[in-house]
């Protein structure tokens, strides 16, 4: 077990899927994985952008730049979010 | 330099909700015409205006879209004609970004993307006035600087900036060679570094302060999208759309009924009697009338629809039925085809274009048509007005409403079966919908998309339904009974020796079955050209004078109907028969313009023709199981 660790393992386990963080927080987008990665870039759900979580449930609300978006479960599951 | 006399193509990209539509119609007033892209559907609408400069410009508003990789058949024709791919139609001399100023980062991204393929590009940055609402403070000048084009503030829906906008279209403008943030590398490499590039000049261009606070939209959506408050408002206004068309058309259609009556009175009794006089009372003006009819309810439902679109509530409605299609393996997205299907199944058929998955595109416009559209109306009309005399005008209205959901309950069942039937699709799409903020439309813009529809219907009316009223009129009144003969004296006599009458004796044993006769027959076989033809054609073969009140003809046909008996003496519209006839009309595919539309959108005849026969093979096990089954119990 390493002693030490670095500061990008600590931010890789901050890190959780916008389907997993709780309504009402601001997030920010770590990155993006998955089929349908261009669909959510083109969308507006960039890396380094910021997530407000609006809602949760089998589609899930959230504002990215001031802009309101309903979103699946399964793809909110493709996003990696770290508080900010 | 070019001469002023030359026109200029300019191309009008944006992300859908960008206000780009407003632009246009800002830009262009009343210089617009609608067209199609060869080969797709897609409509390509176009305006022309001059620049303060004297130079005209052609203007066309491409679809919406979010990048230009294209998934959908929109976004397709948008990259396509930047390209200059599309239509073999040269490159645009410059394309128009528009820009939804308050949420600059989203939108930028399409806008770099147009300005990497290095044609001259102008930016509109649009609602200026909500941005800076929103506490967004927005520096034009240096985001011109970063990009490397101009940018033109602009407040298009109240007209503010568009001077400035078309002084911004300066030929030649240059291209630029090379966008600062342009990368080489793969696409997941150039697009990282277009966001990185958005973070860096929003930071400088689009402060952002009060991020947080919330707005009416916030309020409103807190109650119309919640769990309960929500689903009570969605039915509420569903209901209520409904009544209010079915309650307020009512008035418009009295009125053109009884027109139609009066010109076809006058018509009768000014042309010198024969068989031009007969031609153009019973042909024409019966068989445009007939049709016209329908024109304030489709106007109506219409009306509907652009408001929910246009205030931005048709994006909350799709995320709630979202759940409910999930259901039978639809999503949110093929609720708003599926509700127009009830105006009319091509314009429903047409809006399946913003959904992304392929299978369920298809999936939607395979059972659209069973959405009882207002061509059925009348039809149902009629039938239960006689299949239930006593009941009340509200039992009436509860069993139209049973006979609504049996085609929504039958079509929904139909898409899960599909949806476990067809290959699925390369790359799986998941729900994803952006929900625009409240806003009060503009009365303008509805208007001309009403009188779009409206008129598309009219020259629907003038063309097919005319030449369908004129071959049926001859059908049935040639060959004309010997003079002094029996029939010469008998009207149906004379219709049932004619051709119609020789075709209906001929199908008759297919459809006996289902407890049609002859006559019905051969009016159920001339509604499968257009089913509002079936009503006019019932009067027409159980000899219903047509030089009367409409009203008046309706209750003689009822009356005509109830005594009509077989040879043997017995009843031929017994409840049975009505329910059977009912059945037919809720299930067969009667409308050869939406076969044609289904052939174009899914781009394959197979599709189109195996939908009608199946669905016409259903409508006719459904009727026939329905009028033995009945015989059988003793009905």
């Amino acid at each position: 077990m390493k002693l030490f660790r670095r500061a990008t393992d600590i931010q890789t386990d901050s890190a959780m899927t916008l389907a997993q963080a709780s309504v009402g927080c601001s997030l920010r987008i770590n990155s993006i994985k998955g089929a349908a990665c261009d669909r959510l870039r083109s969308m507006g759900f960039c890396e380094s952008m910021e997530v407000k979580k609006l809602s949760n449930g089998h589609n899930m609300l959230c504002t990215v730049c001031g802009t309101k978006l309903a979103l699946n479960k399964k793809l909110a599951a493709q996003i990696l979010v770290c508080p900010v | 330099m070019s001469s002023p006399s030359e026109q200029h193509l300019v191309a009008l990209v944006g992300n859908p909700n960008s206000g780009k539509t407003t632009l246009f119609n800002a830009l262009t007033g009343e210089n617009q015409k609608v067209g199609n892209y060869s080969g797709v559907t897609v409509s390509r609408k176009s305006g022309s205006f001059r620049t303060p400069h004297g130079r005209k410009i052609e203007l066309v508003d491409l679809p919406g879209c979010y990048s230009l990789n294209a998934q959908s058949p929109d976004e397709k024709v948008t990259r396509d004609f930047l390209i200059g791919e599309q239509d073999d139609e040269t490159f645009p001399d410059i394309s128009v970004c528009v820009l939804d100023a308050s949420a600059l980062e989203r939108h930028l991204l399409l806008a770099m993307e147009v300005i990497e393929l290095g044609r001259p590009v102008v930016i509109a940055l649009n609602m200026v006035d909500l941005a800076e609402s929103r506490g967004i403070h927005l520096d034009p000048t240096i985001l011109s600087e970063e990009l490397g084009v101009p940018v033109v503030p602009v407040q298009a829906n109240k007209n503010k900036g568009t001077l400035e906008l078309k002084q911004a279209l300066r030929l030649p403008l240059p291209a630029i060679d090379y966008p600062k943030w342009e990368v080489s590398g793969s696409e997941a490499e150039r697009l990282a570094a277009r966001t990185h590039f958005i973070q860096t000049i929003c930071g400088e261009a689009a402060r952002r302060e009060n991020d947080g606070t919330l707005t009416l939209t916030d309020k409103l959506d807190s109650f119309l999208l919640h769990s309960f408050t929500g689903w009570a408002a969605l039915i509420a206004i569903m209901l209520g759309v409904f009544w209010t068309i079915f309650s307020l058309s009512s008035y418009p259609m009295d009125f053109i009924d009884e027109s139609f009556g009066s010109i076809g009175q006058w018509a009768a009794n000014t042309l010198p009697e024969g068989d031009f006089n007969n031609l153009i009372v019973n042909g024409v003006i019966a068989g445009i009338g007939g049709t016209l009819i329908f024109l304030p309810q489709i106007v109506l439902l219409f009306l509907f629809i652009a408001l929910m679109e246009a205030s931005g509530y048709m994006a909350r409605a799709a995320f709630l039925m979202d759940r409910v299609m999930n259901l039978v393996g639809l999503s949110g997205k093929a609720f708003l085809p599926l509700l127009s299907s009830h105006a009319c199944a091509i314009p429903g058929i047409m809006a399946t274009r913003t959904i992304d998955s392929a299978k369920e595109r298809l999936i939607t416009i395979l059972i659209a048509p069973w959405m009882s559209c207002s061509a059925r109306l009348p039809v149902y009309f009629l039938l239960i007005a006689m299949l239930l005399p006593q009941a009340s005008s509200l039992q009436q209205a509860g069993f139209m409403l049973g006979v609504y959901s049996l085609g929504i309950v039958t079509a929904l069942i139909a898409a899960r079966i599909l949806k476990g039937r067809l290959a699925e699709d390369a790359t799986p799409s998941h729900f994803m919908l952006e929900l625009p903020p409240y806003r009060l439309p503009q009365l303008g813009y509805l208007l001309r998309h009403i009188w779009d529809r409206a008129w598309a219907f009219l020259k629907r009316a003038g063309t097919i339904i005319l030449a369908l009223s004129i071959i049926l009129w001859a059908l049935q009144t040639y060959p004309k009974p010997a003079k002094g003969s029996l029939a010469s004296e008998d009207k149906s006599l004379a219709l049932e020796q004619s051709l119609m009458g020789q075709i209906g004796h001929t199908i008759e044993p297919i459809f006996k079955p289902l407890g049609f006769d002859w006559r019905t027959s051969t009016s159920v076989l001339t509604s499968f050209a257009a089913r509002e033809v079936f009503v006019s054609s019932l009067k027409i073969t159980y000899s219903i004078s047509e030089d009367i009140e409409e009203e008046e003809q309706d209750k003689l046909l009822r009356e005509a109907l109830a005594e009509s008996t077989w040879p043997d003496g017995s009843k031929i519209y017994t409840p049975l028969t009505l329910l059977s006839l009912l059945i037919f009309f809720v299930y067969a595919l009667q409308c050869l313009p939406t076969t044609a539309v289904v052939a174009r959108e899914t781009n394959s005849y197979n599709w189109a023709v195996g939908q009608l026969v199946g669905m016409s093979l259903f409508a006719y096990l459904a009727a026939l199981a329905v009028f033995q089954i009945g015989t059988l119990l003793g009905f």
